[in-house]
């Protein structure tokens, strides 16, 4: 048998595998008497509910004949409404209807629940993330200073944030620091996610910088360069390329952890599927989906980091 | 022109002891004057290479002084930008910047440190390559390039800081033998040229034939100095006797 057949063989073994693996869970479920209704979920990606148009006060409704006008005249005294702009009349030729009852709807495209709560999972977590460069970065220089003090505060900082769990920190910030900062929930959840991604940030930096080779240092300041240029020219340039696949995920980490923001009341994706499954009751669809959504947005980063490192992996 | 030499590093009494207690150079003595080329031998672990970092700081003393271009170096010295500046060094492991170009090796200091303009520097490095004889090499990185010519854009990479002495630290040892006699080759120019050079190498043929004086160290300490013919020729110290034995 020739390598390729033969690694393609037991590329076809693992797909084999997952396929029984996912028929055994189908199976499974159908024995707990599940109905699947994925016809439900498309409707809170992408919704189609628009705008309601409401009865102006208490009145009988006219329809015109071909159905596209539509009036009222006030039960009590003179007053009438002509109504524009609908795609459907919900109400019937000659109904009595009452102020804010719903007479007509407009129909328009619109974001889900699901893809509102992604959209902000993804701006907290691109926020977060550059917050948690910056910070990370300071923090791991510091780590690496010639500087007691410095070496200190950033070694105590990476200590505490590695040592409690998120959820704990993030209670913290939204109850503690949120509000004595008066921080929305939305400042809250960037400054719990920042804070606790730079703590790893730190150590890749600082793993990264200590990965260059002292004599680049001594190299460096032999030709006179400071301290700051040596870093900045010299070390850091080298360190890049170290440092970016872990620093990639990382930053998949800061993705999937932005999901515990949902404790707060932030509706990002995992607090809108939450809010799916309680008006669905198709918790099993709503869960993969919301699984397969965040599959989407770390595929996208991890593939968009392995350019990065293709184009920095040039150079010796 | 006929004022005596000057003295371009001065070291007195100098002492490394390492935070574990062990000295690494006990009381070690030495001075250099312009356009001398004074070449350090001994044996592993002598503490050349240690004397030898220790002229622009790279090693700190902990006892005694060294004066170096006008600049005092002791045990506490601090700022010592402005002496690296006027002191070159070579490496063994030649420590080019793998991410930058042969000329942005070279130019990287000249720009950031004495701002010139990039174009002064650019002209600047490109006559050194051309006298290590390295023009062509001018856009390749260094992984691109043999250990010796690395050694060699390494010392241009020096000498584009236009200093008054250059350190040499073992320059040829992590070289494949048949590449030695190209980096000899641009030393022996830069002795001809009359720059000054401290040089500890293993290589006693170089020392023989462009050193003005030969320095024995063993143990941490200068056991004793002396002009090459007669260092070779007629050694008086029992333990450079020994030691040339074994290693010509």
């Amino acid at each position: 048998m020739s390598p390729s057949l033969s690694r393609w063989l037991w590329h076809a073994v693992a797909a084999a595998l997952l396929v029984t693996i996912g028929s055994g869970l189908y199976l499974a479920s159908k024995r707990i008497d599940y109905t699947w209704r994925w016809e439900r979920i498309p409707q809170y990606l992408i919704s189609t509910e628009g705008d309601d148009q409401k009865a102006p006060f208490d009145g009988f409704v006219a329809v015109s004949e071909d159905g596209r006008a539509l009036s009222m005249t006030a039960l009590r005294g003179a007053e009438t409404a002509e109504f524009t702009g609908f795609s459907r009349i919900v109400a019937g030729n000659g109904d009595l209807v009452f102020e804010g009852d719903v007479i007509a709807k407009t129909d328009a495209i619109s974001a889900g629940p699901l893809l509102v709560g992604l959209w902000l999972t993804l701006k907290i977590s691109a926020l977060s993330l550059v917050f948690a460069l910056l910070l990370g970065l300071i923090v791991g220089l510091g780590r690496v200073s010639k500087n007691p003090a410095a070496r200190d505060l950033a070694a105590f900082y990476v200590e505490v944030i590695r040592g409690t769990p998120l959820l704990v920190q993030i209670f913290i910030v939204y109850f503690f620091i949120g509000t004595v900062l008066q921080l929305s929930a939305f400042a809250a959840g960037v400054v719990a996610l920042a804070v606790f991604t730079a703590a790893y940030v730190a150590e890749i930096v600082r793993a990264g910088i200590e990965a260059v080779p002292k004599g680049q240092t001594e190299a460096a300041q032999s030709v006179g360069l400071s301290g700051f240029q040596t870093m900045r020219y010299v070390i850091l340039p080298q360190a890049t390329r170290r440092i970016l696949p872990p620093l990639a995920g990382q930053s998949i980490n800061l993705i999937k952890d932005s999901s515990l923001v949902s404790v707060m009341a932030l509706t990002d994706l995992t607090k809108a599927g939450r809010e799916v499954v309680s008006s669905t009751f198709s918790p099993f669809e709503v869960w993969f989906v919301v699984a397969l959504m965040y599959l989407l947005l770390t595929g996208v980063l991890s593939v968009a980091v392995r350019r990065l490192e293709r184009r920095y992996a040039v150079q010796g | 022109m006929d004022q005596p030499a000057a003295v371009l590093i001065e070291a007195r009494d100098i002492e490394k002891r390492y935070p574990n207690g062990v000295l690494g150079l006990k009381r070690a003595s030495l001075s250099v004057k312009a356009g001398e080329v004074v070449v350090i031998v001994g044996p592993s672990g002598s503490g050349k290479s240690t004397l030898l970092r220790t002229f622009n700081g790279l090693e700190a003393i902990t006892g005694g002084e060294i004066v170096v271009d006008g600049h005092v170096l002791h045990q506490r010295s601090a700022d010592l930008r402005a002496l690296r500046q006027r002191v070159g060094m070579v490496f063994q492991q030649f420590n080019l910047f793998p991410h930058l170009t042969v000329l942005e090796n070279l130019c990287l200091a000249p720009v950031k440190v004495l701002k010139l303009s990039a174009a002064q520097a650019d002209e600047r490095a490109r006559v050194l390559l051309a006298k290590v004889g390295l023009l062509n090499k001018w856009d390749c990185y260094p992984a691109q390039l043999s250990g010796g010519q690395q050694q060699r854009v390494a010392i241009a990479r020096a000498l584009a800081m236009q200093p008054a002495v250059i350190l040499f630290d073992e320059p040829t040892s992590a070289l494949d033998p048949e590449m030695v006699g190209e980096v000899l080759e641009v030393m022996k120019q830069l002795a001809v040229d009359g720059m000054t050079m401290c040089v500890v190498t293993h290589e006693m043929g170089f020392a023989r034939a462009v050193a003005d004086r030969v320095i024995f160290m063993d143990g941490g300490e200068i056991l004793c100095e002396d002009v090459p013919e007669a260092f070779f020729g007629a050694p008086r110290h029992e333990r450079l006797q020994s030691f040339l034995r074994q290693v010509l």
